[in-house]
Parts: C-alpha cells; sequence; structure tokens
C-alpha cells in the first residue's frame, strides 16, 4: 500500500524532474546514488493541519463545548503512523476548540473519524453519537496527495538506470543535448513538440517547444526518434513525418511528409524505412548489408561489428530475432522483447545488445546481452521498470542507451538513460 | 459443472500461455471474438428503449465518440471536444471541436452534426453549432455539464434514413444482425489512431454459461463472468478481470409510500435484509454489501449508512403496524442469481413477519433491480439514480461531498430504493488477448487491445 504520509509532495520544487539531476555525477558511488534516490521522496511532508482544523470545527459546531471520545479508522490508504499523526492533530484541533478527548464511558459524545477516500480526494468522515439515537455526520475532503513521482532505485549492477525525464505526455525520445557531470540540456520528443529544457539556478526550465505538424492522424502505439545533427541540432523522424531543426537560436522546427527512412545507428549507416501508420519498420533496409535490401517487418534493430563485417539483429513482429550479416538472413527465437538496441562501451568484448523481455507489458526489464558468436549471453542482471518499455534507442555517443516506460503506478511516462557499468 | 468447466479453461489456457509467442510491443491484426448477454435491437446511443448496463456502453463506446471523456481518476479528458468554457452561471457552455474528424462514412464532424446530435439524445437542451465550436445552454446552472458529456447515451452520431446510425469512433459496423450479431472493422483514419485489431465480432444475447463453454472451446476470447463466479480458486489459471463495484442492486417500491405504517413496514423490510449471508452464500464473497446508492470508491462515505441486519428492530417496528398488506418482489428470470436473491430477502422479511413472495410478475410491489452506475462523478450519477427511480432530481449547486451526502440521504429517506449491494463487472480473458484494460467504472479500451496467435 502506498503511504500517503510518505509520498506526499504538495509543492515540487521541480514538476516535471524526477529527481534533481545534480545526484547523478558520473562519479558518484552507487551508494550515493541510491540515497539520492531513496532519501528525496522521504524529505516531503504532508501537511493535513487545513482539513484537521476544518473537520474539528464542524465537529465542534455539532457537539459543542465538552468532552468527546474520538477514534480514528483508516477506511482508504494511509499506514498507522499516519493514522495516529491525524488523530493526533485532530485532537489538538479539538482541544483548541474548547473540546477534551476522553474515554467514550466519559464522554458525552462519541466521535468516529472515518479516513475516506473517493476518486478525486479524501474524505474525511466525522460520525457523531450524542445521547440517546441522536446521530450527525460531518465531513471534509483533502486533495489527494500526488503519487510517488519516482520510487525507490535497487543499487545498480551492471545497468545503471539514470532517471532523465517524466512527464505526463507520451515521450517518444529523449536527447542529451549538453552535459558536464550530468545532463544540463536536454530535447525531449512527444507526439506534439520537441521540448527543449536547461538545467538552470538549480532546477530544469523549460527554454522552448517547437511543433510538430502533421497532417494526417498519428498511429497508435505511436513511435518516434530525435537524431543529433551537426549542422544543425536535430532531426526528428515520426511515422510519416520528418522535422528539421534550424541552426540558429531561437530554433525552428519545420515538418513535412516524409517515408525517408530513418536511421537505424550512429554509427553504421543504415536505415529503415517505417510504416506510416502502423508501429513499425516494414523491413526495407537502405541502401541495405550488402546485398540484403529486406528482412521481416520488425520493431527495432541493433548492430555488433564484426572483424570483417557487422552483424545486424532485426526484433521483428512475429516475435523471433533476425540476424543479418550481408549473406544471410537467420531467425532465432531468445525470449527477447521487441526493443533492442547496442551499445559500445569499455566492458567486455565492448559490444553490448540491450534487449526488453519478451512477455506481459505490465512491468518490463532491460537486460544486457553479449554474442560472442550466434548465441546470446546475458552479461547483466535485468534491471526492472514499472510499466512497459516503450522506446529503447542508442544515444548518440553510442555508449549508453535511452529507455521509455510508463510507469503503472504513476500513469507518467519515465526516461532513463541506461548505462553499462564494468565489473559490478 | 461449474468447476469442471473452468478446470478446462485452466487447461487450455495454459496450453495457450505456452504456444504464445511474447513480445511487448502491440501487433496489428486479427480479430477479437466477444460474447455478452445483452442482446440490444439498435445501435443508436441514445435509444433509451434499449437497457442501460455497462456492457451495452462498452459497445457503443467502439462506434461512437463523446465530445468528453474521464479518466480514471475522474478527471475530464478532451476527446471530440478540444476545449471546452462555461460563461458566468455555467448555464452556457462553449465546446471546441477538433478538426479534421470524420464520421465513418467520410463525412466530416461539422458543428452542425453535433448540435443535432446533442438535441435528439437530450430534447430539452438547446445545443446550436457555431464557428468550430458548439454551444450548450440549460435551463438552470449546470456545473457537471462536460461531465455529463462523457456518458455514451451522449455520444455523437449521425442518424440517417432507416434508424442508421453512424459515429466517429475507433471501429465501424460491418455487419449488424439486432440482437444476434455485431461485426465491426477498424477505422483506418481513426483520429486517435488505429485500433490494434482488425475486427470484432460480438455475439450477443448469451448466458453466462454459453458464453464459459465458448471461451473454453475458443469460440470466444472474452466472456462476462455471472457475479458469483468471479472469485474463482486461484489454481484455476484462467484470468479474470473485475471492475471496481459499478452496479446497484436494490429493491425499488413501485409506487410511493401511502402512509405513516407503510413507512414502518418498508424500515421494517430494509432492517431485516441478512445482506452479509447472501454476500456470502449467494454471491461467492462477491461485491459490497451497500445502503447507500453510490459505491463508496466515487463517494468516500457510503459507509455511512448502515447494512447490518437488525431483526430485533425490524420486528418492533413491524409491531407497530396494525395491518400488515402482502407484498410481492418481481426479479428478472434471465438474472441467474436473482431468483435466489428475492428468495433469501423473502425469508428475511418472514422473519420480521412481513409476508414477501418472489415472482416474475411485472405488476409486482417491490422490484429486485440492477442500477448500473452512471459516471464516476458522484453528482451526475445520482441524477440520474433519481431520474430512473421518479424521484426529484437532487438540486446540487456545488461539488461539496457533504452536499452530495446530505442529497443521497434524502433519496434514501423516501424509503423508494432499499440498496442492497454494490456489484462489479467481470470478464474472462483468453490467454491470447493482450493489453486489455478496463476502467474502475467498467469501460473497455478494445482500441488498445491486441492478439498474439490471432487467426
Amino acid at each position: 500500500m502506498i503511504s500517503p504520509r510518505q509520498h506526499a509532495v504538495y509543492n515540487s520544487p521541480i514538476a516535471e524532474m524526477l529527481i534533481p539531476l545534480p545526484c547523478f555525477s558520473s562519479r558518484a558511488s552507487s551508494l550515493l546514488l541510491a540515497l539520492c534516490f531513496w532519501l528525496t521522496p522521504l524529505t516531503y511532508g504532508a501537511d493535513w493541519s487545513t482539513p484537521e482544523q476544518e473537520l474539528a470545527r464542524k465537529i465542534a459546531a455539532v457537539t459543542g463545548p465538552g468532552t468527546v471520545a474520538l477514534e480514528v479508522v483508516d477506511r482508504a490508504s494511509f499506514n498507522k503512523k499516519d493514522v495516529d499523526d491525524i488523530s493526533r492533530g485532530l485532537r489538538v484541533q479539538l482541544e483548541t476548540l474548547g473540546l477534551r478527548t476522553a474515554k467514550p464511558e466519559q464522554a458525552a459524545a462519541t466521535v468516529q473519524v472515518s479516513l475516506s477516500e473517493n476518486l478525486q480526494s479524501y474524505v474525511w468522515v466525522a460520525e457523531i453519537h450524542q445521547g440517546a439515537g441522536e446521530f450527525s455526520v460531518v465531513m471534509v475532503t483533502a486533495p489527494r496527495l500526488d503519487e510517488a513521482t519516482f520510487a525507490g532505485e535497487t543499487a545498480p549492477l551492471n545497468i545503471r538506470k539514470i532517471p532523465l525525464w517524466s512527464q505526463e505526455e507520451r515521450i517518444l525520445d529523449v536527447a542529451v543535448l549538453e552535459e558536464g557531470s550530468s545532463p544540463s540540456h536536454l530535447a525531449v520528443l512527444d507526439p506534439d513538440k520537441v521540448a527543449l529544457y536547461r538545467f538552470t539556478d538549480g532546477r530544469w526550465q523549460k527554454e522552448q517547444a517547437m511543433e510538430v505538424t502533421h497532417s494526417r492522424p498519428w498511429p497508435r502505439d505511436m513511435r518516434g526518434r530525435l537524431v543529433m545533427r551537426q549542422d544543425h541540432l536535430l532531426d526528428a523522424y515520426l511515422p510519416g513525418v520528418f522535422c528539421q531543426s534550424s541552426n540558429r537560436a531561437p530554433l525552428t522546427l519545420t515538418c513535412r511528409a516524409s517515408d525517408d527512412p530513418w536511421p537505424l545507428s550512429n554509427q553504421f549507416t543504415l536505415g529503415g524505412f517505417f510504416a506510416a501508420n502502423r508501429n513499425f519498420f516494414t523491413g526495407v533496409l537502405s541502401p541495405g548489408i550488402s546485398k540484403q535490401t529486406s528482412t521481416g517487418k520488425y520493431y527495432s534493430a541493433a548492430p555488433i561489428p564484426r572483424q570483417k563485417y557487422t552483424l545486424w539483429m532485426f526484433a521483428t513482429v512475429d516475435g523471433q530475432v533476425h540476424l543479418l550479416d550481408g549473406i544471410t538472413d537467420q531467425t532465432a527465437r531468445w525470449n527477447w522483447g521487441s526493443d533492442i538496441a547496442s551499445v559500445k562501451t569499455s566492458c567486455g568484448s565492448g559490444w553490448q545488445v540491450l534487449a526488453t523481455r519478451a512477455g506481459d507489458s505490465s512491468t518490463d526489464s532491460v537486460k544486457a546481452y553479449e554474442l560472442p558468436d550466434r548465441e546470446p549471453i546475458p552479461v547483466s542482471q535485468a534491471v526492472d521498470f514499472a510499466g512497459g518499455v516503450m522506446a529503447l534507442w542508442t544515444e548518440a555517443k553510442g555508449s549508453t542507451a535511452v529507455a521509455v516506460s510508463r510507469n503503472g503506478e504513476t500513469g507518467n511516462y519515465e526516461a532513463f538513460r541506461l548505462a553499462i557499468t564494468c565489473g559490478q | 459443472m461449474k468447476h469442471s468447466g473452468w478446470q478446462l479453461l485452466a487447461v487450455s489456457s495454459l496450453l495457450l500461455g505456452m504456444l504464445a509467442t511474447a513480445e511487448t510491443r502491440p501487433q496489428y491484426g486479427g480479430t477479437l471474438h466477444v460474447s455478452t448477454r445483452i442482446a440490444p435491437a439498435s445501435l443508436d446511443p441514445s435509444d433509451n428503449s434499449q437497457p442501460d448496463s455497462v456492457a451495452r456502453r462498452n459497445l457503443d463506446r467502439l462506434m461512437f465518440d463523446t465530445l468528453v471523456t474521464m479518466d480514471n481518476r475522474g478527471r475530464l479528458q478532451s476527446s471530440l471536444a478540444t476545449a471546452w468554457q462555461a460563461e458566468p452561471g455555467n448555464q452556457r457552455w462553449q465546446f471546441s471541436l477538433r478538426r479534421g474528424v470524420k464520421f465513418h462514412d467520410g463525412s466530416p464532424l461539422t458543428p452542425e452534426a453535433v448540435a443535432a446530435s446533442i438535441r435528439a439524445a437530450n430534447p430539452g437542451w438547446n445545443a446550436s453549432a457555431a464557428v468550430d465550436s458548439v454551444i450548450i445552454e440549460r435551463e438552470a446552472a449546470a456545473p457537471d455539464l462536460p461531465a455529463e458529456l462523457t456518458r455514451t447515451r451522449n455520444a455523437i452520431a449521425k442518424r440517417g434514413p432507416g434508424g442508421t446510425v453512424l459515429g466517429t469512433g475507433p471501429f465501424q459496423v460491418a455487419e449488424w444482425q439486432p440482437g444476434k450479431k455485431l461485426r465491426l472493422s477498424a477505422e483506418e483514419g481513426y483520429w486517435g489512431g488505429r485500433a490494434f485489431l482488425d475486427a470484432i465480432e460480438i455475439e450477443m444475447g448469451k448466458s453466462a454459461r454459453d458464453q464459459l463453454i465458448a471461451l473454453e472451446l475458443r469460440k470466444t476470447d472474452i466472456a462476462e463472468v455471472a457475479t458469483e463466479q468471479a472469485q474463482p480458486a486461484p489454481t484455476d489459471g484462467k484470468r479474470v478481470r473485475t471492475s471496481a463495484p459499478v452496479e446497484l442492486m436494490a429493491l425499488v417500491f413501485t409506487r410511493d409510500k401511502q402512509s405513516p405504517e407503510e413507512s414502518k413496514l418498508r424500515d421494517a423490510l430494509a432492517l431485516s435484509i441478512d445482506r452479509a449471508s447472501i454476500r456470502s452464500v449467494v454471491l461467492q464473497g462477491v461485491g459490497d454489501p451497500s445502503g447507500a446508492i453510490l459505491p463508496n470508491w466515487v463517494t468516500g462515505y457510503a459507509f455511512v449508512f448502515p447494512t447490518d441486519q437488525n431483526v430485533g428492530r425490524a420486528r418492533q417496528e413491524r409491531s407497530e403496524v396494525h395491518r400488515v398488506p402482502g407484498w410481492s418482489l418481481r426479479y428478472d428470470a434471465g438474472d441467474p442469481i436473482a431468483r435466489v436473491i428475492a428468495e433469501r430477502i423473502a425469508l428475511n422479511a418472514r422473519d420480521a413477519g412481513i409476508t414477501l413472495q418472489a415472482t416474475t410478475a411485472t405488476d409486482a410491489d417491490l422490484h429486485l433491480e440492477r442500477l448500473a452506475l452512471a459516471s464516476a462523478n458522484p453528482r451526475v450519477a445520482l441524477r440520474t439514480v433519481a431520474r430512473e427511480l421518479g424521484l426529484p432530481e437532487p438540486k446540487l449547486s456545488s461539488d461539496s461531498v457533504e452536499e452530495l451526502y446530505q442529497a443521497e440521504a434524502a433519496m434514501l429517506q423516501t424509503q423508494q430504493v432499499v440498496p442492497l449491494f454494490q456489484l462489479p463487472t467481470s470478464y474472462a480473458l483468453n490467454a491470447n488477448v493482450q493489453d486489455w484494460n478496463q476502467d474502475r467504472d467498467g469501460a473497455w479500451h478494445l482500441e488498445y487491445v491486441w492478439l498474439v496467435n490471432k487467426p
């Protein structure tokens, strides 16, 4: 059960940011990282004084001054400490209004306060019994506390899952535009816009939002990708739409209907045509892998360089993985999900494939694999997500990936950087 | 029979689970087969001659959109209307329409079409077209008008000759055999994105038992589960999804009370009912005993209305009445547990000295009814119940929960209705059905559903 007190956030200083990014200096120890995650929610505290005062006032208006027996019952999602705190607060408020609390046999009235809730608010109900059969009901509402913006993270092992961004709107991709010890400038792609955020004066501030214009309806399970460019800031690839930013501030975004192939990698020149009204790539490759110019319809692709060729893996819509090396198109069933991405690191063989888990999409996980031959060998423990992973793209530098999932508890979309660390 | 059925289902579910390939991103294609007990003769969402139910609303949502929708936290969300605002006094509202939306015949969604649809569903409302928007004027302040428009009976429909209705929803009608079968195909240009499924086939008028057999035989992918079967043994292996309580089962008197003595008798009857036993024995632990009209998850205060049986007080009330007439209690012959519950209530009433005869005759003194929760907005829901029961519509001027409580208490004090249980709806799903989502109010979202191993 969620403890409303523990996760209370009335005035979150940075509404959309998960936690202050300075917590994630690249040299921060895992312990410090974990503390950043764990301690942040605990520093917030709920203030129940307003509903306590209001309910006490309403109770006193019914009973008048005298003695009352007070019992507080949880009918919602409060824990014992919450109930005790609220009970204590109510007693204090009643005393300021001239009521003394006593045992039932010594009291002129008994008051049972139920801490209930409805769809939109907490509902505190006081049932007041006075004399023979006199019964009154008074109640107040209190706004529901925001769900925890982020749950505590377990200690990272081989894959570090670093929060980048969280928002209510669907996130298609996030690109880190500038960073020192931690990201300081982000581009966030959602179905309507590319938004730029800068970390200034200790908080994230929206710098600019550039509208993504399109004439046709977006497909369901929409996808999109940001690609950093050298001659201008970025390109955005969306189903049937291509957008290009200008090269100087203030930036503009020019979008047009397009079936141009999406780049499948920053390190290797290969593009894939995306079905404009679906959620997959058509299978047609540009310019192709050697002489291979097509494979099955696929959701995602990941390259692993070999000595004399590049092995491309495609997570196809039939749940299989197609391996293309320029000559053969080999299929395999590896219990991978539909999103894969490769990263070049200083660990292991130097290249790993990050793959989502096959199965139910209510929760998800990503695990790192290496392919010494044609069979994947897991090289990390799985890192879990609170909802299905909806995007997994290799970042511009190629050493990390961005994963986006929808938190099943909060309903928010959350983007993380996945970074592989060696020897942990 | 019930157990063997579920065991078969468990085995078939396990087999399907083994066969299913598992990839997390949704796949397009396939036909979803759905069974339902309801058998509507019309697809018009505002046709009041068809009984209202959660299942009917779910069918309507496949073909029709409303101007506004409500999310799982009770917040209003844009749909065919992208914005709305009221003039001071909340009597005149303007709804800006989404651009580029088309009806299933390819004609554009225009303000004129929307206004005509609103007027057809609500003859007492004044709805008119404006530039890119619709103006709705009510006779009195209507602060909950946007919430009222989330109801499927207010879905936007274009009515043509011969009773044809067209919507703008994610699926369009491909074949319609009134009361028997409905085949829907995905609308390619749906403004919210094409559904993953290619088609949905709905078999209507099927009993819960027939639906379960069809599920076991893989002739259907989604079947309604009878209330008393919604909590199967955890080892059954099937997937059953249950909503929050969305249906009030209640005794409804068919006429106003005639005297103070009848008031005492009605009170005695309400006190005599052993809801806890009925829930435990007949409903197999499903549902919540309720003394309230609206469920607690909607109001937050339902527990204040008592549900405990008090035979002593019931007898006391009964003893103060000199002439006790016998009452008849009508139940729906097509509802498998209604008869059993009606007979249990008759037994309870006899303990209090009241004669109650369970019957299927329509001219009974009381009806055992199921009232579907009209909205997750409690004010809209309470007003709707009042209309359905023929009671004066409560005047609710604010969103104060205390005012709502007073209004509900006043409705109960009329003694026209004796709430019994708040019941959920439950569905059993085949293992090939993915990303099934059901809102707390029982609303489906089949546009998100996709199939593995699709035929």
